[in-house]
């Protein structure tokens, strides 16, 4: 009876303890708590126009000691081999993640040259594969290849772990945001991944449009809207602007770089690329998996008349009578009108991913 | 029989190259101890293998299916072993909470299959910082890996950023997990492996019983008609296949103790 009782009391102070909590965040919520805006800050959210992610976040969910450990580990170079290259150096925030036109291939240790133009980083969390010949197969492992391939940072990922567990500050980071004494593999590329899931860019005034949001589209980006339906839809599609596969568009008719077919072995995947997603292209020049193309008036230009015959060429890009897409200079101007229209300017401007630590 | 009180069973992986147990020599020693069916000589400097989704089935019903989980935190890797010849500890896997109950067959996969690559970075024998065997242009984990000197291996000796390849060496990595359609390159090459204990071991309390399993290397070499001569780097899925197909022979149970 007394046990009871006292029990009822317990309940009873708990509920009116809660009810105070509720009042509480009730409070900081109308007051912008600092500590309430870092939490939505640091937590990942789908945009409403975009497919559900494809990362497993069951695995590794994002926090903010998590996702700023992996900002830091982004922008720094002690991850090459002679503390020269961090990912920064190809990945720009400005350009949208991608390299500059100043390096059409990315630029590694000792000068070394990579074989491919750097590609953009953004909205990694909704890919299934990556790479321009999609041999990675999960956004954790993409760190490991830029680390260990000798024209990048040349470095084993057993040396950056135990560079990083004899730093003076990256231990407590980690024990931070993971509760690890020591610093493993896993938890370095987990770090990474919290960093990259969360690069997500969904601002631009296109999809500001789509998702009725109070923007509009000029009467030419609505034509070149339709027009890049039209013409570049059947590759380019979805929310993304990709279908992800692997195609030959045509733009040489030998490859050295034989793209999927690296990975595969196949020859029917020699010459192969993935189709790029084009949010941000505007920012990403140059363009092609071997930066063939300065500008985007080039890239329609080699669409409309520059495509090459090969024979693993798309059949997209070619029919009994002619290669390529046909399209007016009219056509293919009110397309990259409407191209323009996917910059995400709060994206390329985002303080959470700019580099703290300088 | 209470099928619902855990038990343990104990496997042992003992390696072989035809009837020689398998040993070790340095990387380029040119100290052939194997000979190949069709007389080529050779040694071994590394031999490995992962074994995962191991399952246990009786002629009763019992059955077992081990827990798995590729977990960033090595402590709670559950489900994958890395067996690693020179590694003795690494050649027995025990298993807990086996139903108790008789048992007759043992089935587990070489390799790691496609969950135990997507569930993303793991920690422990999956951690390449820690040995593990990992392809990082083709993500996957190589699931069995040979390596040695080999008479008629026409490998030369490279020197590269201070990191040697031995003359006349051999590397044959078995890896592979995703398939993709349409193309016949792109292939799982994980194998499961079904053997019968042939006999009936009882799993209770106070009775472990041991599961001796015996890995033949000749079954895979002879089997894909190895020839060192042209076959002495394999480093993708596509060259590996005839020696996948080979591992479901190339292992029996030798015997069981109750």
């Amino acid at each position: 009876m007394y046990i009871s009782r006292l029990a009822g009391l317990v309940s009873q102070w708990a509920s009116s303890m809660l009810l105070a909590a509720g009042f509480l965040i009730l409070f900081a919520c109308q007051s912008g708590d600092a500590e309430d805006v870092l939490d939505t800050r640091y937590r990942f959210e789908k945009p409403a126009n975009f497919p559900e992610p494809t990362y497993t976040f069951e695995n590794n969910p994002v926090t903010p000691q998590g996702f700023q450990l992996g900002r830091r580990l982004f922008f720094d170079p002690i991850l090459s081999r002679d503390g020269s290259v961090a990912c920064s150096n190809c990945h720009q925030q400005g350009l949208a993640f991608a390299d500059g036109p100043q390096h059409p291939f990315s630029v590694g240790v000792d000068n070394r040259f990579g074989i491919r133009n750097a590609p953009p980083l953004a909205n990694l969390a909704f890919k299934q594969e990556f790479f321009w010949d999609g041999g990675v197969t999960h956004l954790d492992f993409v760190p490991t290849n830029a680390i260990e391939n000798e024209l990048e940072m040349d470095e084993s990922l057993a040396n950056v772990v135990d560079k990083l567990n004899q730093h003076v500050e990256y231990p407590t980071l980690f024990k931070q945001a993971f509760g690890v004494d020591t610093i493993t593999s896993p938890y370095l590329l987990h770090a990474f991944s919290q960093f990259m899931v969360m690069m997500v860019s969904a601002n631009s005034r296109y999809d500001k449009y789509v998702r009725n949001e109070g923007e509009t589209l000029t009467e030419g980006e609505l034509k070149g809207m339709q027009l890049f339906e039209a013409k570049c839809g059947a590759c380019h599609s979805g929310e993304l602007f990709s279908d992800f596969s692997f195609r030959n568009n045509g733009i040489s008719t030998t490859f050295s770089d034989e793209g999927r077919a690296r990975v595969t072995e196949h020859p029917l995947d020699v010459g192969k690329f993935r189709v790029p997603s084009l949010r941000n292209v505007a920012r990403t020049a140059p363009y092609m998996h071997n930066a063939r193309f300065k500008t985007l008036e080039k890239v329609l230009e080699h669409y409309a008349s520059g495509v090459q015959e090969s024979p693993t060429l798309d059949p997209l890009l070619k029919d009994e009578t002619q290669l390529g897409i046909p399209m007016t200079d009219e056509e293919q101007t009110l397309i990259i009108t409407f191209l323009e229209t996917l910059t995400d300017y709060e994206f390329v401007a985002d303080e959470r991913f700019r580099n703290t630590s300088q | 029989m209470t099928p619902d009180i855990p038990g343990a069973l104990s496997i042992e992986f003992d390696n072989y190259v035809g009837s020689q147990p398998m040993q070790l020599d340095p990387v380029g020693s040119t100290d052939y101890r194997y000979i190949t069916g069709s007389g080529q000589e050779f040694n071994l400097s590394t031999f490995r293998y992962y074994i995962s989704n191991i399952k246990l089935e009786g002629p009763d019903g019992a059955s077992f299916e081990d827990e798995m989980n590729a977990s960033a935190n090595a402590d709670e890797v559950r489900g994958y072993y890395l067996v690693q010849e020179g590694e003795s500890s690494s050649y027995f896997i025990d298993l807990d909470d086996v139903p108790t109950g008789q048992y007759n067959r043992i089935t587990f996969t070489l390799g790691i299959p496609e969950e135990g690559v997507q569930e993303g970075a793991a920690g422990g024998i999956l951690d390449p910082a820690e040995g593990a065997w990992f392809w990082t242009w083709n993500s996957g984990y190589i699931g069995l890996g040979m390596e040695g000197t080999a008479a008629d291996s026409p490998q030369e000796r490279v020197e590269r950023d201070g990191f040697v390849t031995e003359a006349n060496t051999f590397a044959l990595h078995v890896g592979g997990w995703k398939e993709v359609e349409g193309n016949d390159n792109m292939v799982d090459n994980t194998r499961t492996v079904t053997l019968d204990f042939g006999d009936v071991v009882t799993v209770g309390q106070d009775v472990k019983p041991k599961v001796h399993v015996v890995f033949d290397m000749l079954e895979i070499l002879d089997g894909a008609g190895i020839d060192f001569s042209q076959t002495f780097q394999v480093h993708a899925p596509r060259a590996a296949i005839p020696m996948a197909d080979e591992i479901p022979e190339a292992f029996t149970v030798d015997h069981v103790h109750q």
